[in-house]
């Protein structure tokens, strides 16, 4: 049995991509007012908020503080959550659990970031005690290289089927109107463009983006009111691993599977009734590891199955990142993943839409720490 | 910029002294919970496993294998501007730990995953840095 005791009844999305005149806040309150156009939703009607500090937020823990400020809002229920990009999709579940038990009736989820335009290069040395930049380890990709380069090892994994879920997710952004990167690519593109860090070509890599995104929550209830038709949260579920080198499957991000195994049992199905997913895409392989841990594909076997892209753009036996992801539509750190998920319910998705019931939607973020999954559906 | 920025040396504290300090005489030492033997990094007040504070400094054979490796095609910071290409490795160590490091030479690409390591002390502005370097079939028993 699905749980469908709350559901998103609005999303709103701000103008995506450099906006040097803007800041985090300015471009919330922009997804806000576009998150009630689109719900109907009465501001007056938000008693709860939620919200991520983005990359270049200066309030930290109190980051939540501003945005009340901000939009007006005294609820009767806050905070402020930083997990990278499995934050989006464990705000939506702390709301679902809050209206499910009374706490609030309809949750404002925030998120807004001037990364591309305030200069966050996603550069930072991690490292408890001594600093791994000691031995030069930089960057959020090098984390993802490492577990790239042993895939390819292991299982024969080759950079023109990393390259595959670049192509498919650039395709896909071109049937979005609101995607930033709209100019065609090909494999060729992806193999000439200059290596980041090995295995991985600068083509692997998300994009750095500006804009901010608002998802609103509500009980049953209220989301039988509201505008369009609501998407019901059938399935939440978490899995992390906050230790680093203690782990000696750290790479392989092993608490995703758990995350997601958690979600299906919640929601009752399994991946074979997941008709569309909108897996996070930091960097091409993080796909493939998805694709794998959701149950899609057996171990290793993400490679073959991303080749040639049929299999996972529309009309294929997956479409996932039917807006162009991370990597082509803009780095919202998972929102967008959730919004297209929501459009592809509604039915909303135009030129890219697929005949969903089911959409599962994953967010990933720290030093590979942390992870949340939804399943949404009507 | 690059010029005047030196390389990131580790911050010595209390508790990571004796590493430091064991990597300057060429020994690589972790800590030992004295309660339930894991061996641990990175270096931490208590045992993650079992949260006893009592340890030892334990001496590691200094000898494992690449668990997996990158290869930096660009600088991420200014210590590491004169340096690209470099290499990355993750090493598992015999008792059990892993760390991060580079291969002996830097700019060593030729890596794969399994190859046997041995750690070597390499003076980088006076403080010996644990690196490795990859051993041929048989050298490890020598």
């Amino acid at each position: 049995m699905a749980w469908r005791k709350a559901a998103i009844v609005g999303v709103g999305v701000s103008r995506l991509g450099n906006l040097p005149n803007d800041t985090p806040l300015s471009l919330a309150t922009e997804a806000f007012r576009d998150a009630l156009a689109d719900s109907g939703v009465a501001k007056d009607e938000v008693d709860g908020l939620l919200t991520m500090p983005g990359t270049t937020s200066t309030e930290g823990a109190r980051h939540y503080l501003a945005v009340g400020e901000r939009l007006g809002i005294n609820p009767r229920l806050t905070g402020s959550l930083y997990m990278g990009g499995a934050t989006a999709c464990a705000l939506v579940q702390q709301a679902a659990l809050a209206v499910d038990a009374g706490m609030a009736s309809v949750v404002a989820c925030v998120f807004g970031d001037t990364a591309r335009s305030g200069g966050n290069r996603f550069n930072t040395a991690a490292g408890a005690d001594d600093s791994w930049g000691i031995w030069g380890m930089f960057g959020n990709a090098a984390n993802s290289a490492f577990g790239a380069r042993r895939h390819m090892e292991l299982y024969g994994t080759t950079s023109e089927q990393l390259g595959w879920v670049a192509v498919t997710c650039r395709r896909h952004a071109q049937l979005n109107p609101q995607a930033t990167m709209q100019a065609p690519m090909t494999i060729a593109d992806h193999q000439a463009s200059r290596m980041i860090v090995e295995p991985l070509h600068l083509l692997d890599c998300c994009l750095i983006s500006d804009g901010a995104i608002v998802i609103l929550v509500a009980g049953p209830e209220r989301a039988t009111d509201s505008r369009k038709p609501p998407v019901m949260l059938w399935g939440m579920g978490q899995g992390h691993t906050l230790q680093n080198l203690e782990l000696p499957e750290w790479w392989y991000v092993p608490h995703q599977a758990d995350a997601v195994s958690r979600t299906y049992r919640m929601a009752g199905v399994g991946p074979k009734d997941i008709d569309v997913a909108q897996l996070y895409d930091n960097f091409t392989i993080s796909v493939l590891f998805w694709l794998e841990h959701a149950g899609f594909v057996a171990p290793g076997e993400a490679g073959p199955f991303v080749e040639g892209g049929e299999r996972i753009t529309l009309g294929g036996e997956l479409p996932i990142n039917t807006a162009g992801g991370n990597l082509s539509e803009a780095y919202m750190q998972g929102w967008l993943h959730i919004v297209e998920g929501v459009r592809q319910i509604r039915g909303e998705a135009g030129a890219r839409q697929v005949d969903a019931e089911l959409c599962l939607v994953a967010g990933r973020g720290m030093i590979l720490n942390t992870a949340s999954v939804l399943i949404l559906g009507r | 910029v690059s010029a005047e920025a030196g390389p990131i040396l580790p911050t010595i504290t209390d508790l990571n002294k004796p590493f430091w300090d064991a990597c300057a005489v060429g020994e690589l030492r972790m800590q030992a919970c004295a309660q339930c033997g894991h061996v641990r990094y990175p270096v931490a007040p208590i045992c993650p496993q079992c949260l006893s504070p009592q340890y030892e400094w334990r001496r590691l054979s200094g000898r494992g294998e690449i668990l997996s490796w990158v290869y930096f095609q660009r600088a991420y910071h200014a210590a590491w501007e004169n340096r690209v290409p470099y290499n990355v490795i993750l090493v598992q160590l015999e008792e059990g730990p892993r760390m991060f490091s580079n291969a002996l030479p830097l700019g060593r690409d030729d890596l794969r995953i399994g190859m046997r390591v041995q750690v070597e002390f390499d003076d980088e502005s006076g403080v010996a840095l644990p690196r490795f370097c990859p051993v041929v079939d048989g050298q490890h028993d020598s």
